[in-house]
């Protein structure tokens, strides 16, 4: 399965969610994804393009268009080919449907980027703090306007 | 994990300063008995926020804080690093600094393989097997440390080539510590084989199944071990990797004991592709002529784009994911470690077994805690 | 409150019964024979004890860890100087900060600290245990450990080498030979 009948069974099927498609080289191909239809094209992708691994999850933050893009990096272990889906959300109320039932280790990177980015994550099995303490909750401390980075508090400094 | 107690059960905090722990995590056990009925991996002991500090790091310093995302393997951090920036400013590396970068690389691999058996089979009881390890492990770092002047964090890589060439008489010191490394590990294998007890402990202990790994987003030799030939290095070669021969290592059972072989294999491996570079190093410069890499240049523009760049680390698949906006420093970077979805195996992994099965199944993970907090 | 007036009045006992005046007696709790010991040339030879078996606890926290480990095993040995690695904070005389001090590890590491028997010893092994190393900036990191914990050592380097380390213990000897540690009040 190469790049090209990738991308187009993925628009052929989703031609409404799927948009802004880019074959950047044989192994990475890019696409845009309307956030209210994640789980479904996840679940397309998984099943019939064999897209079996998702490298990782993670959120980016653009103040200047107001938005949030989580990105979605998925690969596989039976072709080379590596999609980079993203969804934009609304920087005010970022709410997007959860992968986990479609890929079970997005659960941790889905608490992660709750927790840094204030994604919030419909039908997550447990989305509480991962790698911050209960308390820092709120700060959202990856977003690009954060005022507690750098922090000043170091004194024994050479 | 439900924090409700049933009737002759009990929760039995694991962490996050333990013996067994190869860093700080928390493990909360809900046990029945000596059999562990749920469990639940907490984490975050060490994060330290390097994506944040990367963001607003100039290309050239983020080199020294990628080496510390995962202490035991800073070079392959350091090639997917600058992999990326490579990928996104269209650097061309020549030929002998990529045989370089493939030499430190799985020196890298080959001491983070050694020290991560020798830990686990501290764990397990074997103590005197973790004195042997770092024995041996020591003559790595000295050779590793006569061309990077480090032993843990090496900052040896730059944009475009690697910072120093190999020294003189590299060859010959690779030649006489490999004579005793390969005895020693025939040795580790007879050990491990011929131990009723520790086999006792390992075999068809803490089973994965290529379709569960695979479903888990495992990778590395946790997903070698079931048969699964997944190797980065091989499908999606980068360096001179397409140029070596060499063996993606891998076993059928999927339990602890074959997780370990995989790592014995991958170490002989490695040797062998050492010693092929030491073979077929052309000579030439170690960065690309006509450029002002390697000179010192205090500010460096990368042109706006994102690229994702993998990796295989010791321990599995490392991948950066890099956005660039067009000035000195990196706009966003997703740091993708190996060790971050196979720690998350482990509450599947762990229900139904006995607590003393808990450290067996752990450390043969070699989980690097620093890298899942980054 | 009741203990400590308890106290008095067994103290104003003895001194009516005029047992101060018995030279060279001492009658009373092990509070006071060890101050009373600090005075004489028994503190020297308590500290040589000390100093000649400091048991660390293996606490490995991050890449300064890795040389923490190498340091108790075969290669550097320091079993030749009595300085064991002890897996159990109950059993060790010295903590060894390797590496950053998260918001989230600090209570556990204060709790580490509380667990083990006095007199103990705090090295500070790395950059970032001193002042936050090349994490000086993070917003998860508590940077000043010298505030929190009384710090004896300091070893800089990011990581330091093993031998680093063998020469922070030797430093830390000397103090206690000196009898100029935080661990023990003089």
């Amino acid at each position: 399965m190469d790049a090209n009948s990738i991308m187009a069974s993925l628009t052929g099927k989703f031609p409404e969610d799927i948009y802004d498609s880019n074959i950047e080289s044989g192994i990475r191909i890019v696409a845009k994804v309307k956030p209210q239809n994640v789980v479904e094209v996840c679940r397309y992708l998984k099943d019939e393009l064999s897209f079996g691994h998702l490298c990782c999850e993670f959120g980016a933050d653009y103040p200047d268009r107001n938005e949030i893009e989580v990105i979605y990096i998925i690969g596989s272990y039976d072709h080379p080919v590596i999609l980079t889906m993203k969804a934009l959300l609304p920087r005010e109320n970022p709410v997007v449907e959860s992968v986990v039932p479609v890929y079970w280790n997005a659960n941790w990177y889905e608490r992660e980027t709750y927790e840094l980015f204030g994604v919030k994550y419909l039908n997550h099995p447990n989305l509480k703090p991962l790698v911050l303490p209960q308390e820092m909750l709120g700060e959202w401390p990856l977003r690009k306007d954060y005022e507690g980075f750098p922090n000043k508090t170091a004194k024994n400094l050479v | 994990m439900e924090e409700t107690v049933g009737p002759s059960e009990m929760i039995v905090h694991l962490g996050p300063q333990h013996p067994m722990m190869p860093g700080p995590f928390r493990l909360n056990a809900k046990l029945r008995g000596e059999t562990i009925v749920d469990s639940e991996v907490e984490m975050g002991y060490i994060h330290k926020g390097i994506e944040k500090i990367l963001e607003n790091k100039t290309y050239l310093q983020g080199i020294t804080i990628v080496d510390r995302i995962c202490y035991l393997a800073a070079l392959t951090n350091e090639e997917a690093y600058v992999g990326c920036v490579e990928k996104l400013a269209g650097i061309e590396v020549p030929e002998r600094a990529q045989y370089i970068r493939v030499i430190m690389e799985e020196f890298s691999r080959l001491q983070s393989h050694i020290l991560g058996m020798g830990e686990y089979a501290g764990f397990v009881g074997f103590v005197s097997m973790f004195m042997y390890t770092i024995r041996d492990r020591e003559d790595i770092m000295s050779l590793m440390d006569s061309v990077t002047g480090a032993r843990i964090t090496h900052s040896f890589l730059r944009f475009g080539g690697v910072k120093d060439d190999l020294p003189d008489g590299f060859k010959d010191d690779v030649k006489y510590v490999f004579g005793n490394l390969r005895k020693a590990i025939d040795q580790y294998e007879e050990l491990f084989s011929s131990d009723s007890i520790y086999k006792a402990r390992t075999v068809g202990i803490g089973v994965l199944t290529a379709d569960v790994a695979k479903d888990l987003g495992v990778s590395g030799p946790p997903l070698r071990a079931t048969g699964v030939a997944f190797d980065i290095r091989r499908d999606e070669p980068y360096l001179v990797y397409d140029k070596l021969d060499f063996k993606v290592c891998t076993q059928k059972a999927g339990d602890v004991y074959a997780r370990i072989q995989v790592r014995l294999d991958e170490m002989r491996e490695s040797m062998y592709i050492i010693e092929q570079c030491l073979d077929q190093i052309p000579s030439g410069p170690l960065f690309p002529e006509g450029t002002a890499y390697g000179k010192r240049s205090p500010v460096m523009r990368v042109p706006a784009g994102e690229v994702f760049h993998r990796v295989e680390d010791p321990r599995g698949e490392m991948g950066f994911y890099m956005v660039s906006d067009g000035s000195d420093k990196p706009y966003r970077v997703k740091i993708r470690g190996p060790v971050y979805p196979t720690l998350q195996t482990l509450p599947p992994l762990l229900k139904g077994v006995t607590v003393a099965d808990i450290v067996a199944i752990a450390g043969s993970m070699d989980t690097c805690t620093s890298e899942v907090d980054r | 409150m009741d203990e400590i007036e308890q106290k008095n009045v067994e103290h104003t006992e003895l001194k009516d019964v005029g047992y101060d005046d018995v030279p060279g007696m001492v009658l009373t709790d092990t509070n006071f024979i060890s101050d009373f010991i600090k005075k004489t040339k028994v503190q020297d030879v308590l500290n040589w004890g000390r100093k000649n078996s400091l048991w660390f606890m293996v606490n490995a926290m991050g890449c300064c860890g890795v040389e923490l480990l190498s340091t108790g095993m075969a290669h550097y040995d320091t079993d030749r100087f009595g300085i064991i690695p002890r897996n159990s904070p109950r059993h060790a005389d010295v903590m060894i900060v390797s590496g950053y001090v998260t918001k989230k590890y600090l209570p556990a590491l204060k709790r580490i600290w509380d667990q083990m028997p006095a007199p103990k010893w705090v090295i500070c092994f790395g950059d970032c245990a001193i002042s936050g190393g090349p994490f000086y900036e993070s917003y998860s990191t508590h940077q000043n450990i010298d505030e929190i914990f009384p710090v004896d050592v300091f070893v800089p380097g990011c990581p330091p080498r093993c031998e680093a380390l063998i020469q922070g213990f030797v430093e830390l000897q000397k103090k206690i030979d000196a009898k100029k540690d935080k661990g023990t009040d003089y």
